[in-house]
C-alpha cells in the first residue's frame, strides 16, 4: 500500500484496506490527549446520570405526595430544586465537554493537516505528475475536515449514547422486571427502523448530491459558454437539457421529503404503542393498588427517551464510516515512502561555479518509455547554451533533471564535477534558478513574489533585479509599485509582464546557473523586444541554459544542442550547425520560409 | 420580473396543495395533541378507580388509533407542504436559467460564472428553506402551540399555563441572540477554511516553483500558522454554539420547576386531577420544540430575504438588444457606415468612424494590434451588443431590423476563446443542429484540418472533451471550433484570430480550405498576423478603433505604412536578429 508504483494511487478506492488498522491509527492521535479524554468520559457518565435521574424525581413527587395526597409543600419544592440543580449540572457538564472535545479534535486535525501538507512539500515531481491537484486539495481540506465530527464528538457521544441506553435499561429492570421487558421490546424495532431509515436516507442523499453536482457543472459550463449558445441559437435545446438534469434532482429531493416524513413519525407511533402496552400490562395491578402509578409514569418517560440515543448511534455510525474513508485517503498519502525528497542532507553548494555535465544519461518518466537516451554534454561555467528541438523531444526534461526534479535511471549528472545526488537539494535549487514557461505567481505583492521569503534579499536587491529584468517600466506604472498586490495568481498581468517578473525573481536569487524555458505563446512585438533585452541582461556572467524557440535567442548561445527524440542529434554554434546541412538548417530554413518569428524551430 | 412575482405565480399554481396541506395539518395537530389528554384520562381512571380494566384498554386502543391516524395525516401534509419547497426550488431555478439565457454577452462580461452559479444554487436554496422549514415549522409551531395552550389553559388550568409559559420569551430572546453570534462566527470559520483551501491549492499548483526556489520550509511554516488560526476561529465558534443547547434546556427547566411546585399544589388542593398534571407535562414538552425553532425560523427568513434581494437583481437585468423581424435576406453583402461605438456603460469609443463594404462573395481581412477594435466589429455583426440604428447594413437592411435568429443562423462565427462543451467532439461540431449528419461533421473536421487529430483520439469523434473528458491542445480546440462554424454552412463566415495556436503548416492548409469555402460566401478574417489575411480581397488595418489603411495586400505594401512595417517586423525578424546577434 505504500505506493509501489505511482499509477496505483488512482485505484485507492478499490484497494482492500484494513479498516481496523485505520481506526487504531486514528485513535493513536488521541494519545497526547488522554487526560482530556478521561475527563470527557467521566463527564459523559455524569451527564447520563442527570438525564436518567430526572424522571425519577417526578416519580417521587407523584408516588410520595400526589397519589397518597400527602401535602408537604416544602418537600415537593425541595424535589423541584433538586431537579433544577440536576439540569443545571447537566448543562454545565455538557458545555464543558463540548469545549473539551472540540479542543482535542481541532488540535488533532491541525496535526493531521500540517503533517499532510508537510508530506506533500517533500514529494518528488513524479508524484505530482500522477496525482491531480484537485484530488490532493481535497485530501488536505475536505478529508481532514470530515474527521472533525469524529474527533470532536462522534466517538465520545457514541460511547455516551450506548451508556445511556444501557443505563436506562438497567434502571428499568431495577424498578420492575415485567415492565422493563415490555419496554425494551420497542428497542430492537426502533433500532431496525433507525438503521433502515439511515441507509435509505444516505443513499438518497448521495444521489441528491450527485444531482446537485451535475446542475452545478451544467450551469458553470453553460454560463461561461452562454455566448456560444446564443450565437448558435441553441437556448431551447440547452434549456431542455437543463430541465432533464433538474428533474433528476427534483425527484431525489422529493424522495428525501418522503423519507423524512416517514422516519421519525413512525418512531413516534411505536413510542405510543409501547406506552399503551405498558399501561395495558399494569392497569389491573394499579387498580388493585399493588402497583404505584409513578413507576409506570417513569417507564413512559424512559420509553420516550429511547429513540434519541438509538437514532444518534445510527447517525454517528454513518459519520464514522465516512470518517474512516477519509482517513484512508489521508493515510494513503502519509504512507507513501517512494518519491519522497530528502531536502536537508547532502553537501553544501554555497560556491557553485555552475559547471554541468551529463554523462550517458538515460531517463524515463514511466518504466521503459525512454524520454532521454544516452544524452551527454558538458557546459562550462559562464557558458550560454541553447537546446533546440520539437515539442516532446525532451528539452524540458533536461531542465527538470538539472534541478533534480527527477532522478535518472542510467548514467550520471555532475554539477561542478560532483554527482548531483550528493548535494543538499534546497541549496542546489537556490543556486540553479529556473524560469518556467508557465509563470506562477503567488498571492501577495510583487516584492514578495520576487523575494520569495528570502529575507536576505533587500528592497534594493529587488529593485536591482527588476531593473536587470527590464520589468521596471511596467512595475513603476502600477499604482503601488513593487507593493502592488498580485491577484488571482497574476491574472491581471499580461503573459509578457509575468515573464518579466519571473526573470526578476530568478535574478534576485543571484544563482550560479540560470535556466530559461522560453514561452511560445504570442507576445506583442514591444514586449518581445523587452524580453529579449531582459534575457541578455540576466544571462550575462553566469551559466545559462536556454530552451529556445526564437532564432534570435538561439543565435546568442555559445553552443546549440539539437534534441531529436531524446537524443542529441547535432551540436555546435549556429554557423557550424548551418554548415552541417542537417536538422538544424532544416529548422531554420523552414522558419525563414514561413516568415514567422514565432515558428517553433 | 421579480422574485416575489414569480413566487406568487408559483403559489397560485400550487394553491390546492397548500390548502389541502394546511387543512390536514390542522387535523393532524388536533389529533396528535389528543393523546396526552387520553393518557391523562387513563391516569385518573387508574388512580381514582374510576374505570375498569377493559374501559382503560379501550382508551389505550383509542390512543394507538390516534397515533396511527396522526402519523398518516402527518405524512400527507408533509408531502404536500414540504414537497412544495422542492417544487419551488426547481421552479425558480428553471426560471433563472431561462432568464440567464436571454441576457446579453455584456452581462456575462461583468459577472463571474462562479457568482452566477452561486445565485442558482445557494440563493435558491435559501428560498427553498423559507418555503420548507421556514414556512412549515412556523405554521406547525403556531398550530401546535395554539392547540396545546388551548388544552392547557382551557381544560387544565390557566394560571399554571401562564407560569409554564413565562420563560418562553426569554428562551426566544436568548436563542435568537446566540444564533446570530453563532452565525457570525461560523462565517469566520468558513472563511478560515476557504483561506486554507486557497493556500493548499496555490501551493500544489505552484509546486514546481516552490521546489525550484526551495520554498518548502516557508510554505510549511506559513501553513502551520494558518492551520493554528483555524483552531482559534473554530474554538471561538464552539464556545457559543456549545452553549445553545444547555442554555435553552436550563431555561425550560425553570418552567418545569414552576410546574412541579405549583402544579402539585393544584393536584393536592384538588383543583386539577393527577391525570391533568401528567397531560400538562406532555403539553409542555410539545411546546418546547417549536419555541426552540423560532430562532432558526427567524434566521431562515432573514437569509431568504437577502437571497431574494440578490436574485431580484439578476431577474431585473434585461437584454438591451431588441429583436428585429426581417428574416428574408437574399444577398449577404455587409456595409458599415460612419460607425462609432462604445461598449455599454463606457464612454470611450472602441470603434471610430468606420466605413466599409464587404460585397457578398468577397473576403475582408482585418488586422491590428490587440485592443484595436477587431473583435468588437465581429461582436457587432452578431449583435452581441446593441448596435446603433442606421450604421450596419446587411443586404441593405439595417441590422437591427433583422431577426437575431436569422442573423446568427446565417453567420458562422469562430470566436477567439475556443470554448467547447464537455461532451463528445461530434456533438460539439454538430452543436448547431440535431439534424447534422455524421458525414457533414466529418467533412467540416476535414476542412478545418482537425480530422486526423480526432481520429487519433481514443474514441474518435465520440471522445468526450472538456472537464469530464480529455483535454485537447489549444490548436486542436481552435480547429474544432472552426469545424463547428463550417458545419452550419453559413452565408457569412467570421474567423476571429482563430488560428493563433495552430502550427504554420496546418494554418496554411486550413486557410486554403477556407478560401475555397469562401468563394461563394462573405468572409471576414481577423488576425494579428499578416500571413493569415494576405490573400483577402481587401484588408483593413485597425489602429485604436480607426481604419488607418485599407486595400489589397499589394496596395498596402506599396503604401509602405503601418501594414508594411507590421509585415516586415513579422517576417524579417529572424534574419534581422541573426544579424544583430553577430
Amino acid at each position: 500500500m505504500n505506493g509501489s508504483g505511482s499509477k496505483r494511487y488512482d485505484k485507492g478506492e478499490e484497494r482492500i484496506y484494513s479498516k481496523k488498522a485505520n481506526v487504531t491509527r486514528l485513535l493513536s492521535y488521541f494519545i497526547p490527549y488522554i487526560p482530556h479524554i478521561a475527563i470527557a468520559v467521566i463527564m459523559a457518565f455524569a451527564i447520563n446520570a442527570t438525564v436518567i435521574v430526572k424522571p425519577r424525581v417526578l416519580q417521587r413527587v407523584i408516588d410520595d405526595y400526589l397519589v397518597p395526597e400527602v401535602c408537604d409543600a416544602a418537600a415537593i419544592s425541595r424535589l423541584g430544586l433538586i431537579f433544577f440543580g440536576l439540569i443545571l449540572l447537566g448543562a454545565v457538564l455538557n458545555y464543558s465537554q463540548t469545549i473539551l472535545l472540540n479542543f482535542v479534535g481541532q488540535n488533532i486535525m491541525h496535526r493531521l493537516r500540517t503533517e499532510l501538507f508537510n508530506k506533500i512539500q517533500h514529494m518528488k515531481m513524479a508524484f505530482f505528475d500522477h496525482f491531480s491537484s484537485g484530488r490532493l486539495l481535497t485530501r488536505v481540506t475536505n478529508d481532514v475536515e470530515a474527521l472533525n465530527e469524529l474527533f470532536s464528538g462522534v466517538l465520545i457521544n457514541l460511547f455516551r449514547d450506548a451508556v445511556m441506553i444501557i443505563g436506562i435499561i438497567w434502571v428499568m429492570f431495577s424498578m420492575n422486571t415485567t415492565l422493563a421487558f415490555v419496554a425494551i421490546c420497542s428497542v430492537p424495532v426502533i433500532a431496525v427502523i433507525a438503521v433502515i431509515y439511515r441507509k435509505a436516507a444516505r443513499k438518497n442523499f448521495i444521489r441528491m448530491k450527485r444531482a446537485v453536482g451535475r446542475i452545478n457543472g451544467f450551469l458553470a459550463e453553460n454560463i461561461s459558454g452562454m455566448k456560444i449558445v446564443q450565437i448558435f441559437h441553441r437556448e431551447k435545446q440547452k434549456f431542455d437539457e437543463y430541465n432533464s438534469i433538474e428533474k433528476d434532482y427534483f425527484e431525489s429531493s422529493l424522495r428525501e421529503v418522503i423519507l423524512n416524513s416517514l422516519g421519525r413519525p413512525i418512531v413516534e407511533v411505536i413510542n405510543n404503542l409501547a406506552i399503551a402496552a405498558l399501561v395495558w400490562v399494569c392497569a389491573g395491578d394499579i387498580l388493585s393498588g399493588t402497583f404505584e402509578y409513578g413507576v409506570l409514569y417513569t417507564f413512559i418517560s424512559y420509553v420516550r427517551e429511547f429513540f434519541q440515543p438509538i437514532n444518534e448511534i445510527a447517525d454517528k455510525y454513518t459519520g464514522l464510516q465516512s470518517a474512516v474513508i477519509s482517513s484512508e485517503r489521508i493515510f494513503e498519502i502519509m504512507d507513501i515512502k517512494e518519491n519522497v525528497e530528502d531536502l536537508k542532507t547532502g553537501i553544501s553548494c554555497e560556491n557553485l561555479r555552475g559547471e554541468i555535465e551529463f554523462r550517458n544519461v538515460w531517463f524515463a518518466y514511466e518504466d521503459g518509455n525512454w524520454v532521454l537516451e544516452d544524452v551527454s554534454f558538458h557546459i562550462k561555467p559562464g557558458e550560454t547554451v541553447a537546446f533546440v528541438g520539437a515539442t516532446g523531444s525532451g528539452k524540458s526534461t533536461i531542465i527538470s533533471l538539472i534541478t533534480r526534479f527527477y532522478d535518472i535511471q542510467k548514467g550520471e549528472i555532475l554539477i561542478d564535477g560532483v554527482d548531483i545526488k550528493k548535494y543538499r537539494l534546497t541549496e542546489l535549487r537556490r543556486k540553479i534558478a529556473v524560469v518556467l514557461q508557465d509563470v506562477f505567481l503567488f498571492t501577495g505583492d510583487i516584492a514578495s513574489n520576487i523575494r520569495l521569503n528570502n529575507e536576505e534579499i533587500t528592497d534594493d536587491d529587488v529593485y536591482r533585479a527588476i531593473k536587470t529584468a527590464c520589468a521596471d517600466s511596467f512595475i513603476e506604472s502600477l499604482p503601488n509599485g513593487i507593493k502592488s498586490e498580485v491577484k488571482e495568481r497574476g491574472c491581471t498581468f499580461s503573459s509578457g509582464q509575468r515573464q518579466l517578473l519571473s526573470f526578476a525573481r530568478a535574478v534576485a536569487l543571484n544563482p550560479a546557473v540560470l535556466i530559461l524555458d522560453e514561452a511560445t505563446a504570442y507576445i506583442d512585438t514591444e514586449t518581445e523586444e523587452m524580453i529579449q533585452r531582459s534575457m541578455e541582461n540576466v544571462t550575462s556572467g553566469r551559466t545559462s541554459i536556454l530552451i529556445a524557440h526564437r532564432l534570435s535567442t538561439i543565435r546568442r548561445a555559445d553552443r546549440i544542442y539539437v534534441i531529436d527524440r531524446g537524443r542529441i542529434a547535432e551540436e555546435g554554434d549556429h554557423d557550424t550547425l548551418m554548415n552541417l546541412n542537417g536538422l538544424y538548417r532544416n529548422y531554420v530554413e523552414l522558419s525563414l520560409k514561413n516568415r514567422y518569428d514565432e515558428a517553433d524551430i | 420580473m421579480e422574485v416575489k412575482k414569480i413566487l406568487r405565480e408559483f403559489i397560485k399554481e400550487r394553491i390546492l396543495s397548500y390548502i389541502a396541506g394546511i387543512l390536514i395539518l390542522i387535523a393532524a395537530s388536533v389529533i396528535s395533541l389528543r393523546i396526552p389528554k387520553i393518557l391523562g384520562k387513563v391516569t385518573d381512571m387508574l388512580n381514582k378507580g374510576q374505570g375498569t380494566v377493559n374501559e382503560i384498554r379501550i382508551q389505550l386502543l383509542l390512543m394507538v388509533g390516534f397515533a396511527v391516524l396522526g402519523f398518516v395525516l402527518r405524512f400527507i401534509w408533509r408531502y404536500f407542504l414540504v414537497g412544495n419547497c422542492r417544487h419551488v426550488e426547481s421552479y425558480l431555478r428553471r426560471k433563472l436559467f431561462a432568464h440567464l439565457q436571454t441576457l446579453p454577452v455584456n452581462f456575462y462580461n461583468n459577472h463571474r460564472t462562479g457568482d452566477l452559479v452561486a445565485y442558482a444554487i445557494n440563493d435558491i436554496n435559501a428560498i427553498r428553506r423559507v418555503f420548507g422549514f421556514g414556512f412549515v415549522a412556523l405554521i406547525e409551531g403556531v398550530l401546535i402551540n395554539t392547540v396545546s395552550v388551548y388544552y392547557m389553559a382551557r381544560t387544565i388550568e390557566p394560571v399554571l399555563t401562564l407560569m409554564a409559559l413565562a420563560p418562553v420569551p426569554i428562551v426566544i430572546g436568548v436563542t435568537i441572540f446566540l444564533r446570530k453570534t453563532i452565525r457570525n462566527r461560523f462565517e469566520k470559520v468558513q472563511k478560515a477554511f476557504a483561506v486554507i483551501s486557497e493556500r493548499v491549492q496555490e501551493n500544489i499548483m505552484g509546486i514546481r516553483v516552490v521546489k525550484a526556489f526551495a520554498q518548502e520550509e516557508h510554505e510549511m511554516a506559513g501553513f502551520d500558522r494558518l492551520s493554528r488560526d483555524n483552531i482559534k476561529t473554530h474554538m471561538r465558534m464552539v464556545r457559543v454554539s456549545g452553549a445553545l443547547g444547555p442554555v435553552t434546556e436550563v431555561c425550560f427547566s425553570i418552567s418545569f420547576l414552576f410546574f412541579i411546585i405549583y402544579g402539585s399544589r393544584l393536584v393536592l388542593t384538588g383543583r386539577i386531577s393527577l391525570g391533568d398534571f401528567v397531560a400538562f407535562n406532555s403539553y409542555m414538552a410539545a411546546i418546547m420544540r417549536p419555541v426552540i425553532n423560532i430562532s432558526r425560523i427567524v434566521e431562515i427568513w432573514q437569509r431568504g430575504a437577502a437571497s431574494a434581494k440578490r436574485l431580484n437583481y439578476i431577474f431585473s437585468e434585461t437584454t438591451d438588444i431588441a429583436d428585429g423581424d426581417e428574416s428574408e435576406i437574399k444577398d449577404f453583402d455587409i456595409e458599415i457606415r460612419n460607425l462609432t461605438f462604445a461598449y455599454p456603460q463606457t464612454q470611450v469609443p472602441v470603434l471610430k468612424d468606420i466605413n466599409l463594404k464587404v460585397p457578398s462573395g468577397s473576403t475582408l481581412g482585418i488586422i491590428g494590434k490587440t485592443g484595436s477594435g477587431k473583435t468588437t466589429l465581429a461582436n457587432l455583426l452578431l449583435r452581441l451588443y446593441p448596435v446603433p440604428d442606421g450604421h450596419i447594413f446587411i443586404n441593405n437592411i439595417d441590422i437591427n431590423q433583422i431577426s437575431i435568429e436569422t442573423l446568427r443562423e446565417k453567420i458562422g462565427f469562430v470566436p477567439q476563446d475556443n470554448f467547447l462543451f464537455s461532451s463528445t467532439i461530434r456533438s460539439n461540431i454538430g452543436f448547431y443542429h440535431e439534424g447534422v449528419t455524421d458525414e457533414e461533421i466529418e467533412e467540416a473536421a476535414r476542412m478545418s484540418g482537425v480530422f486526423d487529430d480526432i481520429l487519433e483520439l481514443p474514441e474518435g469523434f465520440d471522445t468526450v472533451v472538456g472537464e469530464r473528458g480529455i483535454t485537447l491542445s489549444g490548436g486542436q480546440r481552435q480547429r474544432v471550433t472552426i469545424a463547428r462554424a463550417l458545419v452550419k454552412n453559413p452565408s457569412i463566415l467570421i474567423l476571429d484570430d482563430s488560428l493563433s495556436a495552430v502550427d504554420t503548416e496546418t494554418e496554411k492548409e486550413v486557410l486554403g480550405n477556407i478560401r475555397s469555402i469562401l468563394k461563394h460566401r462573405t468572409g471576414i478574417i481577423i488576425s494579428h498576423r499578416v500571413s493569415t489575411v494576405i490573400n483577402a480581397d481587401r484588408i483593413i488595418y485597425l489602429d485604436d478603433g480607426r481604419i488607418i489603411e485599407e486595400g489589397t495586400h499589394h496596395e498596402l505594401m506599396a503604401l509602405k505604412g503601418a501594414y508594411y512595417r507590421l509585415y516586415m517586423s513579422q517576417s524579417e525578424n529572424p534574419e534581422k536578429s541573426m544579424e544583430a546577434g553577430k
